[in-house]
């Protein structure tokens, strides 16, 4: 029994280790590549479109590569890098697990040793720690969206709409909108920057148009946001929250919620669940609709658009971002270095752009989009 | 009714010093639980007036409806001195596979193709499905806790583990990527979320579901209370060998109470996708703790054999007060976990504290 169980676990390694042969071959100059991508969790739906458009782009140009899936937990995931290593990985690819932690990339890239490593979507530098890593190694980029992008476009959004739209969205008619805020990640960088600045930049198109600033629907909660208790960036987090919150916030009180911005599309639908059950955002056309803002643009979050139900997203783009990550491991499988590598990237379409100060620091153009025609 | 109180009466009189000492402070103590959310309803009531609104407690109620399938599946392992760790990601398998099979077929993207059209029979066929799926799984749980005797903490770690990863294959079917998996049927959210009951002035809506839960309290407490299984439940939970002895298939009775937590975790994922209408690979996560500490709060002990459905019921309740009131006071949420984690620890100490007394 113990022998046949051996057997079976032996082969199953085999195949394993067979399939990522079969994936390389084809062109000669990237047939030498072992890619390990590493993703911060599996779970995260924007994260899986990336993986799902990586996955593909990489077949197709014949490199070799393996997914591993940290699970939320970074040391999970130094321990997949190093093991990785071991292993006989090449290039690494990483989506750092404790976004904006420039001590979690460095350890990354202790472990990788000589290996390049190309960090991508989760930020390795924090708030006054630029510099510190990317600038001290000559192996590794960043390919990323610049992280306060989403939130002050999110913002401006929102501030073009109110003012298109300011005494229809004030249903109470005080002069006032007052709104909810869901943050998705009390630790992520981008989720600090979108629940600040999507406020903020709202509020700075207000003033310039003489509006009065948005207030927090409720006083009494100081921090202005609720958070996901898990981290999570969940739409059942958003759901609860916001079902909480029309129970004692409405237009019979006079002091409804009159706009919903949230860190991402999911908890947008989520929030959008709990108003339709209170018979707003219906999308036929008679309901209240109070205007809910994402960021992902999610197929999700644009059906909802589409039908009329939510007013806005910001897209961040899978494909383009996938396309940067399969361009710089084609370049420097060219034996580029890695900065010529992302600047060749850059340069190849209008979304990529170099970071200011950087020479390898990449950025994907976020996007906003409601749906509108373009 | 009258002579009961002449009864006690006379016997409190009958107390001497001490013993009417203690007479209070047991009472006290054994009613704590009672007593401190009495005070914290009322605390909250008085800062914030809205909450004991018509439409704040339909909140409460609608909030706990949805979280009370799952912790009436996971009281029945817990009474068996056991626990089920796989409940979070059965109810988050469950739901992705309700919103798939019932997604609006005119949407753009659909994760199957070739399905009914939604119809009232197709939906309950779904509700079917997914509480086959469930049970399923509770019945591999079952099966590997009775027949090897293994923990039920290990055996439903390695089905969490096990349930998750054909998640994530789940949110990969025709192209999915990944993606949330939304777009549910609006008949389908009429039949599940839809109001069963709204006052409009009031601002109060009930779901269906709500009323779905507390029907399926009452099978539950059926169940557990009047059935030969729920009796055999009790008795496997206070002492298997005496069971077993006093002729009880113990092996049939652990798997079935696993089997029937699958099935109520798939009620609760089918819900849950009527409600939230976007499910992702998360949806779930975590979801059996704050079952388990439902079901411990309102006094399904570990020490196996004890508890009721009111208990589970009071537990969930005071989960989703907590939940309402620290949010309705605007304190941090940073706190919510600490008083949470609190209040499940002051729980289970006066819980342990009877039993103690007891012995």
């Amino acid at each position: 029994m113990k022998k046949i169980l051996a057997l079976i676990l032996a082969l199953a390694m085999v195949l394993c280790l067979g399939s990522v042969a079969f994936a390389a071959e084809e062109e000669a100059d990237v047939s030498g590549l072992k890619v390990g991508i590493f993703w911060y969790a599996f779970s995260d739906a924007f994260l899986s479109t990336v993986r799902a458009s990586l996955n593909e782009q990489l077949e197709e140009a014949g490199i070799a590569y393996d997914d591993f899936d940290g699970n939320n937990t970074q040391a999970t995931q130094l321990e997949q890098v190093q093991t990785a290593v071991t292993n006989g990985y090449n290039v690494l690819v990483v989506n750092l697990v404790t976004s904006g932690s420039a001590d979690a990339a460095e350890q990354i890239i202790q472990a990788a040793g000589d290996v390049p490593v190309i960090f991508f979507n989760r930020a390795v530098e924090g708030d006054g720690e630029e510099h510190t890593v990317l600038d001290a190694h000559d192996n590794i980029a960043f390919i990323g969206t610049d992280a306060p992008e989403a939130g002050h476009m999110q913002g401006k959004m929102i501030g073009d709409f109110l003012v298109e739209n300011y005494d229809d969205v004030d249903l109470n008619g005080d002069g006032a909108i007052s709104y909810a805020m869901f943050m998705g990640d009390a630790a992520n960088v981008e989720a600090i920057y979108r629940t600040q600045y999507g406020v903020e930049d709202a509020n700075a198109v207000l003033a310039e148009n003489d509006k009065p600033e948005l207030v927090y629907f409720n006083e009494s909660n100081t921090d202005k946001y609720q958070l996901d208790p898990n981290g999570a960036w969940s739409s059942a987090a958003a759901n609860e929250f916001m079902s909480t919150n029309l129970a004692e916030y409405s237009e019979a009180n006079g002091n409804m919620i009159e706009l919903v911005i949230a860190n991402n599309d999911d908890m947008a639908i989520g929030a959008i669940s709990a108003l339709q059950s209170a018979g707003y955002n219906m999308g036929d056309g008679e309901s209240t609709k109070i205007p809910v803002f994402g960021v992902d643009a999610t197929q999700v979050a644009q059906d909802a658009i589409a039908a009329d139900q939510m007013t806005g997203t910001v897209k961040q783009d899978n494909v383009g971002m996938a396309a940067a990550i399969t361009g710089t491991l084609k370049g420097i499988a060219g034996d580029a270095t890695m900065a010529d590598a992302v600047a060749a990237v850059a340069e190849s379409d209008d979304m990529f752009s170099v970071a200011e100060g950087f020479a390898n620091k990449l950025f994907v153009a976020y996007a906003p989009f409601t749906g509108a025609a373009e | 009714m009258n002579g009961y109180f002449k009864r006690k009466a006379e016997e409190y009189r009958a107390l001497d010093g001490a013993d009417r000492r203690r007479y209070w402070t047991d009472g006290l103590l054994n009613n704590a639980l009672y007593i401190l959310m009495a005070v914290f309803i009322i605390f909250t009531a008085v800062v914030n007036r809205n909450f004991l609104s018509a439409s704040s407690i339909s909140n409460i109620v609608t909030l706990a409806a949805a979280s009370l399938p799952m912790a009436l599946g996971i009281g029945g392992c817990i009474v068996l001195t056991g626990t089920d760790l796989s409940g979070g990601r059965v109810f988050g398998l469950t739901a992705a596979m309700a919103a798939a099979f019932l997604q609006n077929r005119a949407a753009t993207k659909l994760i199957f193709e070739h399905l009914p059209n939604t119809s009232g029979g197709w939906i309950l066929a779904v509700l079917l499905i997914v509480m086959l799926v469930g049970a399923a799984i509770g019945l591999v749980n079952g099966f590997f806790v009775a027949k090897f005797s293994l923990h039920p903490f290990i055996v439903t770690l390695a089905t969490q583990l096990i349930t998750y990863g054909v998640i994530l294959m789940f949110f990969q079917i025709n192209g999915n990527g990944g993606g949330p998996i939304s777009n549910v049927a609006q008949q389908f959210k009429d039949m599940v979320s839809g109001p069963a009951i709204r006052i409009a002035s009031k601002n109060v809506s009930i779901p269906w579901y709500v009323v779905y839960a507390f029907i399926l309290v009452g099978v539950m407490w059926f169940v557990w209370n009047k059935t030969t299984f729920g009796k055999n439940m009790f008795a496997v939970g206070s002492n298997a060998e005496a069971a077993r002895v006093s002729g009880v298939n113990v092996f049939k009775t652990t798997v079935l109470v696993h089997t029937l937590a699958g099935a109520l975790y798939g009620f609760a994922g089918y819900v849950e996708a009527a409600r939230l209408g976007s499910i992702t690979a998360a949806t779930g996560l975590n979801n059996e703790c704050d079952a388990i500490a439902a079901c411990v709060i309102g006094g399904v002990s570990f020490v196996g054999g004890t508890g009721n459905i009111g208990g589970i019921v009071v537990g969930v309740f005071v989960l989703r007060i907590i939940f309402v009131a620290l949010n309705m006071l605007g304190i941090n949420p940073n706190l919510q976990f600490i008083i949470k984690g609190g209040i499940i620890l002051a729980a289970c100490s006066l819980d342990m504290r009877k039993y103690l007394a007891r012995k």
